[in-house]
């Protein structure tokens, strides 16, 4: 080569073209797809410059790892708030620590709480969201699928169709353990889905005789056999008492034996709602009323938002409203859910919100409080009379249809003010009190004949 | 031919001679034996983290190598003279400076094996004999090599006009910018409120600046239920990017080198 040649130019442009299009129209998809850390880097602004550096280095795991250590630290000395940014460092820097997932998920959805230990709702939509991030980074295993069910059956309480869409996601994933397939079921059961959870239960004990019979089978395969075998007796028997096998019947027939049969789902029970709300001091209400169910179990929502609060529902709201998962949620925004439970066919609760100010700030000027009651959510005894989806429920002034989608459920709300809750203004000496139309203060406790005679599973004499 | 062999292995004969490279080398082989002791730092496990520990502590001590060695290649030979006995020899300037560039790339093959072979040590005495595991784990140091390699070709690009101490700040600079822009760069493309003219701009330095995140490899080793379909086909790729890259800065390197005035 001399100074003179070109060969050089053209070596240079033919190598710097070659790279270019290798580099952005070969490589680059393929790392993206393949090689691409998940996980948003931009996101890790909470690490020091030295962390950031290392991490992206390549000692991502091991930052992960540290991080995490320090965020248990701060777990046993009770310094909770610390350990939520720490966890979203730890999953953006490491998306495959399975534990932390779920950690973090339980974290933000229960543990931030006020003095009552009602749970700050505002955070659910980003517990959800970092479940969803976890199961979508962690496709090739049910856990992260599996809790974020678990919140949703559990946490919200309500939307069981969800629950179900993800213990389905955790069931196609082939790790899941035998002991975890159960609860899919009981989420068909509340969905309404009452074919489908007995059938999964038929399916499952199935499996566990195969398994019990196998040469290598174990005490835990008996054990596990003989749960669901319990479950499924209960619920066939359940299953036919609260009249579902007659209805199921009925419809592929053409039939109504359900209604002329004698089950104990029959006739609707009305349970008699009413309610007072009593502002008894700023930001401290009483909650008093009746509900004429007698056996111990019942509890009723109790919501106070503001009229306006973003992606509300009646008593709840729109809890996969987002994607994101923010440590921040909206601080400007009122939202507290509680339960009322009752006893003697009535319920008397104060609840006091004075004392976390953040966590309930009624900035805005009209709010609403909203009594709900999904049959669906009862536990089993109360189901026995009610049915799994309701059948056995109504209310003659609050049976609502609308509120979640043809399912039978309780609601109603009632409305407040922002200068009636914080006894200002014109209230500022005054109690208001707000109650529904047949509320008695009179009448404190359904009457006699009110009283359900829960079925037992017993066969009739 | 027989000119950059000679050259070659005269630079890896200094290489190997010099104590700075030697003490980084040093410090690079104690990290990678200490590094089972700090798998507790796992929530998950212990192997994750000690994959992630062995693989990284590679990658940084080699890059620190790669740039110390190749930033005083031809300031060195200029300063001392000796530029002047090889090139009065029947030796071309391009000749020189291939054979700098092999000489290092063999030193850094020399020294990239010492440490690997030390962390297949240290991951056998901490996992117990699992050859599957450390014929994947072994695959992140063969594209770190090629990505030195890359790296070994910018510090001896910058050597022909800059001085060692820039060129080791303008080598690190590019260095942890092609490994980190591309993550940024893509999580760009995917955010649909990021600017047009931005991204148009991104997409041009994601063009010119060589993308040392591609031989980052070291993801799905280190969480091996990441599934790669065609995994030794996606390894030629990004290696036929290095040899376009590496060949670019080479001629661009000698295209300077041969109008300079020594």
């Amino acid at each position: 080569m001399t100074r003179k040649s070109k060969l050089p130019l053209i070596l240079l442009v033919v190598f710097a073209l070659t790279q270019a299009v290798i580099g952005r129209v070969v490589v680059f998809p393929v790392w993206v797809k393949d090689y691409k850390p998940k996980g948003n880097q931009a996101n890790a602004g909470g690490l020091s410059p030295d962390q950031l550096l290392l991490s992206l280095a390549g000692f991502r795991e091991l930052i992960a790892g540290i991080l995490w250590v320090r965020a248990d630290s701060f777990f046993d000395t009770g310094n909770y708030d610390a350990v939520l940014p720490l966890i979203r460092l730890v999953t953006i820097l490491d998306p495959h620590q399975i534990d932390v997932y779920a950690t973090g998920m339980w974290h933000i959805g229960y543990n931030f709480t006020d003095e009552d230990q009602r749970s700050d709702r505002r955070y659910i939509p980003s517990a959800l969201a970092l479940g969803k991030e976890g199961a979508n980074n962690n496709k090739e295993t049910y856990e992260m699928f599996f809790e974020t069910g678990w919140m949703w059956y559990h946490k919200v309480d309500d939307d069981y169709a969800q629950a179900v869409k993800w213990f389905e996601d955790a069931h196609e994933r082939p790790d899941i353990i035998q002991a975890r397939k159960n609860l899919l079921s009981m989420a068909y059961f509340r969905a309404g889905e009452l074919e489908k959870g007995i059938g999964l239960l038929n399916k499952l004990y199935e499996e566990a005789v195969v398994a019990e019979n196998k040469a290598d089978a174990t005490y835990g395969n008996t054990q596990v056999r003989e749960t669901i075998e319990n479950n499924l007796d209960t619920h066939l028997v359940r299953f036919v008492q609260r009249g579902e096998w007659a209805r199921l019947q009925d419809a592929q027939n053409g039939t109504n034996t359900f209604e002329q049969g004698d089950y104990d789902t029959l006739p609707p029970h009305d349970v008699g709602f009413s309610a007072r709300v009593t502002v008894e001091a700023p930001r401290a209400i009483r909650v008093e009323g009746t509900w004429n169910v007698l056996p111990i179990g019942s509890r009723i929502r109790i919501v106070l938002r503001d009229e306006d609060y973003p992606n509300a529902v009646p008593a709840g709201m729109q809890w996969d409203m987002t994607d994101e998962v923010t440590l921040d949620p909206p601080k400007n925004v009122t939202f507290m859910q509680d339960q009322l439970f009752i006893r003697n066919r009535r319920f008397d609760r104060r609840i006091d919100m004075s004392k976390d100010v953040t966590m309930y700030p009624f900035t805005k000027d009209k709010y609403v409080v909203e009594f709900y009651y999904n049959p669906r959510s009862a536990p089993p005894h109360l189901q026995d009379k009610f049915g799994y989806t309701g059948i056995g429920f109504t209310d003659s002034n609050f049976l609502d249809l609308q509120a979640r989608n043809g399912e039978r459920v309780m609601y109603t709300k009632l409305e407040l003010t922002r200068d009636q809750l914080l006894q200002r203004g014109e209230w500022a000496d005054r109690n208001a009190v707000v109650q529904t139309k047949n509320f008695d203060p009179g009448k404190r406790v359904g009457s006699q004949q009110d009283i359900i005679n829960i079925p037992n599973l017993r066969a009739k004499s | 031919m027989k000119q950059i062999w000679s050259i070659a292995a005269t630079t890896l004969g200094e290489a190997i001679r010099r104590r700075v490279l030697l003490v980084i080398l040093l410090v690079g082989v104690v990290f990678i034996a200490i590094a089972p002791g700090l798998g507790v730092l796992s929530a998950r496990s212990e192997t994750t983290v000690l994959r992630s520990m062995l693989l990284g502590i590679i990658q940084m001590t080699s890059a620190v190598i790669a740039v110390v060695l190749t930033v005083y290649m031809i300031p060195n030979e200029i300063e001392r003279r000796t530029i002047y006995t090889i090139l009065s020899k029947p030796v071309q300037r391009w000749q020189f400076l291939l054979g700098k560039y092999f000489g290092a790339v063999l030193s850094l093959a020399v020294m990239m094996a010492l440490m690997t072979g030390v962390l297949c040590i240290a991951y056998w005495i901490q996992q117990g004999y699992n050859a599957q595991g450390l014929q994947d784990l072994l695959k992140a140091p063969v594209m770190f090599f090629v990505q030195m390699c890359l790296l070994a070709a910018i510090g001896l690009f910058f050597s022909t006009f800059v001085s060692p101490l820039v060129n080791f700040f303008l080598s690190g600079g590019l260095y942890l910018l092609g490994s980190t822009f591309s993550l940024l760069f893509q999580d760009m493309l995917a955010n649909p409120n990021a600017p047009g003219v931005a991204k148009m701009i991104a997409t041009v330095v994601n063009v010119i600046v060589p993308n040392f995140a591609y031989y980052n490899i070291q993801n799905p080793i280190i969480n091996p239920q990441v599934v790669i379909q065609d995994e030794f086909q996606n390894y030629v790729k990004i290696m036929a990017y290095g040899v376009a890259y590496i060949g670019a800065l080479l001629v661009a390197g000698i295209l300077i080198f041969d109008r300079r005035e020594v």
